[in-house]
């Protein structure tokens, strides 16, 4: 059971596939092909590695972020606080750059994440209180320590050692370079579907999110297999906040704000399920490419920026409704 | 006789505590800071307490807006309901929804200063638009805007087509809205000047890195870069950097005359910012209420561009004949 509607597709194979099941199976998959067939037609600047390079650079820290939270919202959770910790990781990966050892830094934000992470899982088990509820107050607590690392002001970070990880490329020939960034995405990426996919740890994922209670009986430590969803996704915030920083040479206190909610639409626009017990990351990982692609259609084309949240809408409601059209019939 | 004596003296002491203790009442000044967590309002506090220092009888406290207008509105009511200040300094989240409580706030009596931006429904008008209020310390947005816009047009002659970037906050705050509008209509008329693209950097060299990139995958060939913040520029820098487009040729013009900056300048990687001074109005706002308190009279209106005596627009020649600037905010 490795995505949304695992049993589904088996019931599809008996009658076939009808325009309906595909429909709520790739919905997100069709909306971005369109979206790529309209930008191609209106800007001859859209369609180029370089440009979709460009995206899948400068989206890498949501990719992260969403990545690691898909796990957590099929375990059952839910994470307001991603976009806090993402914050207090960079601002410290800047501080411990500029005072310590720019490499040292790197280490410490996924680090520092991890830790943040676990908290938020144990005082969800502990205490036994909604994982929305604990990660809203933890965001509060998190934001405030990064005001505090900064003190509202910026961190310059002007260290060639430590921008690698942002702006270095490795040329790949032809003309065509891509970002050290990228790569560590693409790994992060692989590493996060093999664990959910083809590991013990994956499957109880799935189980605790599906129903607990069977899981619990089942023999599975749920408790210990939330916190772990929760301890990677404040990992995956840290990793993200460190390769922003790294690539601005500049911690900002206020990175990483609304990122927490622009990682939950693209999951959910991807169709994982926000009950928990079902999705994939593939799904989210197209949710963030439409996310992007909107952001960058929009500035490409020099549209007014007054459309720019309700297109985004617009397509968020419809690909959701495709998906919900779907699942009634 | 003693006995007597002694409580004559004890009734004549508590009936003057009251009188002494007014005379040593210091002047309370309650500051709402749009954020508290930003470094533009870091050093408009830090003015407001300079300010409060140098008179010696004066207790300052910093309120957090959290960049939410119901947030600083529900603030002000507070300050009228609790009685504990004599004035209140704002830099204000919402130039028109606050109005109505800053009117209040003066009717109960309190002395009420605006820094950055004036209160009222037009953000050109300096003079106070809500009764009672004491002082504006800002600048027009639209003289800036125009002054930067100026700036950009002076570099571009000789050049046909001059492609220009304009980097905005964002166009849903009046303010960005106003100058965003000021900028293009100062543009206008220059038939070789073309605005090939608006980018909003949300005051985020993150946000500006994003959209800037974005741009010059449509535009590679940009003659300048017209900014309101000089956080955008840091966007735009690395933006030019990663595609490997030379800075140099390109101009590049910012707006807050921060740190950060005011050093690129000096290494002659930006070209210009339009000043910002976030210590002076604090400074100001405060000592002028200091003043009105203790009766004195004061102005309506504080431009503290004007009283820096600096130019508008600093620029790396300015910067370099005057070595030993420091701006007033970090960034």
């Amino acid at each position: 059971m490795t995505d949304a509607t695992a049993k589904a597709p088996m019931a599809r194979q008996r009658r076939g596939w009808s325009i309906a099941d595909i429909v709520r199976e790739y919905g997100v998959l069709l909306i971005i092909v369109l979206l790529l067939v309209v930008l191609t037609l209106l800007s001859d600047s859209f369609l180029t590695p370089r440009n979709l390079l460009n995206i899948l650079n400068q989206s890498t820290p949501l990719f992260i972020v969403s990545c690691a939270l898909t796990l957590v919202i099929i375990g059952g959770g839910f994470d307001l606080s991603t976009g806090a910790i993402f914050g207090v990781a960079a601002v410290s990966a800047a501080w411990i750059a500029l005072n310590v050892d720019p490499y040292l830094a790197m280490v410490a934000a996924p680090l520092i994440g991890i830790v943040l992470g676990t908290i938020n899982g144990v005082i969800i088990t502990a205490f036994n209180v909604h994982s929305f509820l604990v990660t809203l107050a933890t965001s509060l607590v998190y934001r405030g320590m990064a005001i505090l690392v900064t003190n509202g002001k910026l961190i310059p970070v002007r260290i060639d050692e430590f921008a690698w990880l942002g702006r270095q490329k490795l040329d790949l020939g032809g003309g065509v370079a891509v970002n050290v960034a990228v790569i560590v995405m693409l790994v992060f990426m692989a590493l996060i579907m093999f664990i959910l996919n083809r590991t013990t740890l994956g499957r109880a994922i799935y189980a605790v999110g599906g129903n607990e209670e069977a899981a619990l009986l089942s023999g599975i430590r749920t408790n210990l297999v939330k916190i772990i969803t929760f301890a990677f996704s404040g990992g995956a915030a840290g990793l993200a906040g460190v390769i922003t920083v790294s690539r601005l040479s500049m911690g900002e206190p206020q990175a990483g704000t609304g990122l927490e909610f622009e990682a939950i639409a693209a999951v959910i626009l991807g169709g994982t399920s926000i009950m928990g017990g079902a999705g994939a990351i593939w799904r989210s990982m197209a949710g963030v490419l439409l996310l992007a692609l909107i952001g960058n259609g929009f500035n490409i084309l020099n549209v007014n920026p007054f459309f720019k949240d309700l297109t985004t809408g617009v397509i968020i409601v419809l690909a959701v409704a495709l998906a919900a059209a779907g699942n009634r019939r | 006789m003693t006995k007597k004596f002694l409580a004559a003296l004890l009734i004549a002491a508590t009936a003057l505590t009251p009188l002494a203790a007014m005379a040593q009442d210091p002047i309370r000044l309650a500051f709402l800071a749009a954020s508290s967590q930003n470094g533009y309002n870091d050093a408009t506090w830090q003015g407001v307490q300079a300010a409060a220092a140098e008179a010696g009888d004066v207790q300052v406290e910093i309120f957090d807006g959290e960049f939410n207008a119901a947030t600083q509105y529900a603030q002000v009511e507070d300050i009228i309901a609790g009685g504990r200040f004599d004035g209140i300094i704002v830099a204000p989240n919402d130039t028109v929804g606050i109005a109505t409580a800053l009117e209040e706030a003066t009717k109960a009596g309190l002395l009420v200063a605006s820094v950055l931006f004036p209160v009222g429904p037009s953000l050109t008008t300096m003079t106070p638009q809500v009764p009672g209020l004491t002082v504006t310390v800002a600048s027009d947005p639209t003289i800036g805007a125009t002054a930067q816009a100026n700036e950009v047009i002076k570099f571009c002659e000789g050049k046909d087509p001059c492609n220009v970037v304009i980097m905005i906050g964002q166009l849903q705050f009046p303010f960005d809205n106003l100058r965003y509008q000021t900028m293009v209509d100062t543009l206008k008329p220059h038939a070789n000047i073309k605005v090939v693209a608006t980018g909003e950097g949300s005051y985020s060299p993150d946000a500006s890195l994003t959209a800037f990139q974005d741009i010059i995958q449509a535009n590679p060939k940009i003659d300048a870069v017209l900014s309101n913040a000089d956080q955008h520029l840091l966007g735009v820098e690395i933006a030019l950097n990663d595609a490997g487009i030379p800075i140099e040729p390109i101009y590049l013009i910012g707006g807050g005359l921060n740190a950060i900056t005011v050093d690129k300048i000096k290494e002659g990687i930006f070209d210009a910012t339009l000043s910002g001074y976030p210590r002076s109005e604090g400074y100001y706002a405060a000592q002028t209420l200091i003043k009105a308190k203790k009766g004195e009279t004061v102005p309506n209106f504080i431009d503290p561009a004007d009283l820096a005596k600096n130019p508008l627009v600093v620029d790396k020649a300015w910067l370099d004949a005057n070595p030993d600037f420091k701006a007033e905010w970090e960034g």
